[in-house]
C-alpha cells in the first residue's frame, strides 16, 4: 500500500521526536528557574533524556543526534568543548550494550541503574572539565549536588517522556 | 529464500559495523574537540558567539514563562507585606532625604577642590540595560546569557551589574547576545578591597554559592561583616563597586557571601566604564 505525502511526513516528524524533546530538555536546563537556593545547580537533564530513549525507543536516536545535542550544549553553556558530547554518547553506548539487561525491567531498576550512569557521567565531567579549563579542578560538592538532583528528578521526567512517547510513538 | 536471509543477516552485519565505526570516529572527534578547545581559542569562541547568538531568541522564549510566574509570586509577595514596606520605606525616605544634604554640600566641595587641583575627570560611563535569557547554573560552569550585544554597545571585559552590585564580566559579546562569566565562576578572579581598612585580597569563585578571598596577607585582614568592593587594581573594574560582604572566617578561610541574590536576577546592566583591563588591545588581538 503506497502513503501518501501527508502519512509520510507525519512518519517523519514522529521519529524526530525522541531527537526534539532531548534538545528541549537540554535547552530548558539553561533557563532561569528562579527558584531559590537552585540557581546554581541544574539537574543534568539531556543525560536523563538519552538515557530513556536509549533504554526505550534506542532506534529512533542515533549516534549522531546525540553528539550534536552534547556539542551544542557545551557550545552554549561555556564549558569544556567535547565533554558534554563525549558523557552523552558514553551513556548511549553503554545502555545500548546491555540492552539484554535493560530488556523488560521494573522501573525501580532502571533507575538504580540511572543513577550509576549518572554518577559515573558526572564523575567523568568533572575529570574533563578539570583537566581541560584553566582553573583546575573543581570543588567535589557541587558536582554531587548536580548528581544527586539528577538522579531525584529522573521518575518525573522519565514519566513526562513515557507520557510523549505514549501518546507519540505509540504503534499504530 | 535460503539467499535472501543470507542477504539480510550481511546487512545486519555491515548495519552494525557502520554503528561501531560511528560510535567510534564520534568520540575520536570529542577527544580532537577537547584539544581544539585548549589549543585554538579564538576559533573555538567564534563558533561560541555564533550559536549563542542563533539560540538566544529561542531561549528568550523559553524563558518567558518561568519569569512570567517568578514575577506573580514576587507581586503576591509584595502585596503581602506592603504595610510593613511602606512604614520601612518612609523611613529610609526621611533618612537618605538627610544624606542627600550631605551629599550635595559634599559635591560642591568636591567640585571646588578638583578645580583647585586642576584635577583630571573620570571618563563618564554607559550602561545597557539586557534581560537575562539562560542561567548555566550547572555545578561545571557559571556564566549567563543576556540579550544584548555588540549591536547594543557591548564589549568583551564589561562590568555587568544590577542593582545590588557586581555579578560578573563579559567574556563573549556576539552581535546580539553576550555571555557573562559570573564572579562565582571557578575562573573568576577580582581584585578587591576588604573592610574599612581597605586590606587587598583577590576574590575567587568556586562554582558554588559564596565566594573566597585569597592573599589576604595575615589571618586577621578581615572579620565578618567587612565590605568587599573592587580595588581597581589591574583596570577590569573600576575601584569601589560593592560586590560582598565576609560571612564566614575560619582558619584562615574567608567566605564571601555577594550582595547579587542570582535566583531573583532577571535584568541586568552591562556598564562601560572605558576601561581597557589587563591587557592591551593589541596584544589581546594578537
Amino acid at each position: 500500500m503506497q502513503q501518501t505525502f501527508l502519512q509520510r511526513l507525519d512518519g517523519n516528524a514522529r521519529r524526530v521526536v525522541p531527537f526534539g524533546l532531548t534538545l528541549i530538555l537540554m535547552l530548558f536546563a539553561m533557563t532561569p528557574t528562579y527558584i531559590p537556593g537552585l540557581s546554581h545547580v541544574t539537574p543534568m537533564y539531556a543525560l536523563i533524556a538519552v538515557y530513556f530513549w536509549s533504554v526505550y525507543r534506542p532506534d529512533l536516536l542515533g549516534y549522531g543526534a546525540v553528539f550534536g545535542i552534547g556539542l551544542l550544549e557545551d557550545l552554549l553553556a561555556g564549558t569544556a568543548l567535547g565533554s558534554g558530547a563525549l558523557i552523552l554518547l558514553l551513556c548511549q553506548k553503554i545502555v545500548l550494550h546491555q540492552r539484554k539487561f535493560f530488556n523488560a525491567k521494573p522501573f525501580g531498576i532502571t533507575w538504580l541503574a540511572f543513577v550509576l550512569v549518572a554518577f559515573g557521567a558526572s564523575l567523568l565531567r568533572w575529570v574533563c572539565v578539570g583537566v581541560a579549563g584553566a582553573s583546575g579542578f573543581m570543588p567535589f560538592g557541587e558536582m554531587i549536588t548536580s548528581f544527586a538532583m539528577t538522579a531525584a528528578l529522573f521518575p518525573v521526567i522519565a514519566w513526562l517522556l513515557a507520557k510523549a512517547q505514549m501518546k507519540l510513538l505509540a504503534q499504530p | 529464500m535460503r539467499q535472501s536471509t543470507g542477504q539480510i543477516s550481511r546487512l545486519g552485519t555491515l548495519k552494525s559495523l557502520l554503528q561501531r565505526f560511528a560510535f567510534l570516529s564520534l568520540i575520536g572527534i570529542t577527544f580532537g574537540l577537547i584539544l581544539i578547545g585548549k589549543a585554538d581559542t579564538v576559533l573555538v569562541e567564534r563558533a561560541r558567539v555564533a550559536v549563542t547568538d542563533a539560540v538566544t531568541p529561542i531561549l528568550g522564549v523559553m524563558s518567558e514563562p518561568a519569569a512570567m510566574i517568578a514575577n506573580f509570586v514576587n507581586n503576591i509577595r509584595e502585596l503581602a507585606a506592603i504595610r510593613e514596606e511602606n512604614a520601612q520605606l518612609r523611613e529610609e525616605n526621611a533618612r537618605l532625604l538627610q544624606w542627600q544634604s550631605v551629599a550635595q554640600r559634599l559635591e560642591t566641595e568636591n567640585r571646588s577642590m578638583r578645580g583647585l587641583l586642576a584635577a583630571v575627570p573620570e571618563p563618564a560611563s554607559h550602561f545597557v540595560t539586557a534581560r537575562v535569557v539562560a542561567d548555566m547554573g550547572g555545578a561545571f560552569a557559571q556564566s549567563i546569557i543576556i540579550t544584548a550585544g555588540s549591536e547594543a554597545g557591548v564589549k568583551k571585559g564589561q562590568v555587568v551589574m544590577t542593582g545590588d552590585g557586581v555579578i560578573g564580566r563579559v567574556t563573549q559579546a556576539g552581535l546580539y547576545s553576550s555571555r557573562v562569566l559570573l564572579i562565582t565562576d571557578i575562573n573568576s578572579r577580582i581584585p578587591v578591597l576588604v573592610g574599612e581598612a581597605g586590606n587587598r585580597a583577590i576574590l575567587v569563585g568556586d562554582n558554588g554559592l559564596r565566594l573566597r578571598l585569597l592573599y589576604l596577607g595575615s589571618k586577621t585582614a578581615a572579620v565578618q561583616g567587612d565590605k568587599v568592593v573592587t580595588s581597581g587594581d589591574g583596570k577590569a573594574f573600576p575601584p569601589g563597586l560593592p560586590i560582598g560582604q565576609v560571612t564566614r572566617v575560619e582558619d584562615g578561610v574567608f567566605e564571601v557571601e555577594p550582595y547579587v541574590v542570582r535566583d531573583k536576577v532577571q535584568y541586568v546592566r552591562v556598564v562601560d566604564f572605558g576601561l581597557t583591563g589587563l591587557l592591551a588591545e593589541q596584544a589581546v588581538k594578537k
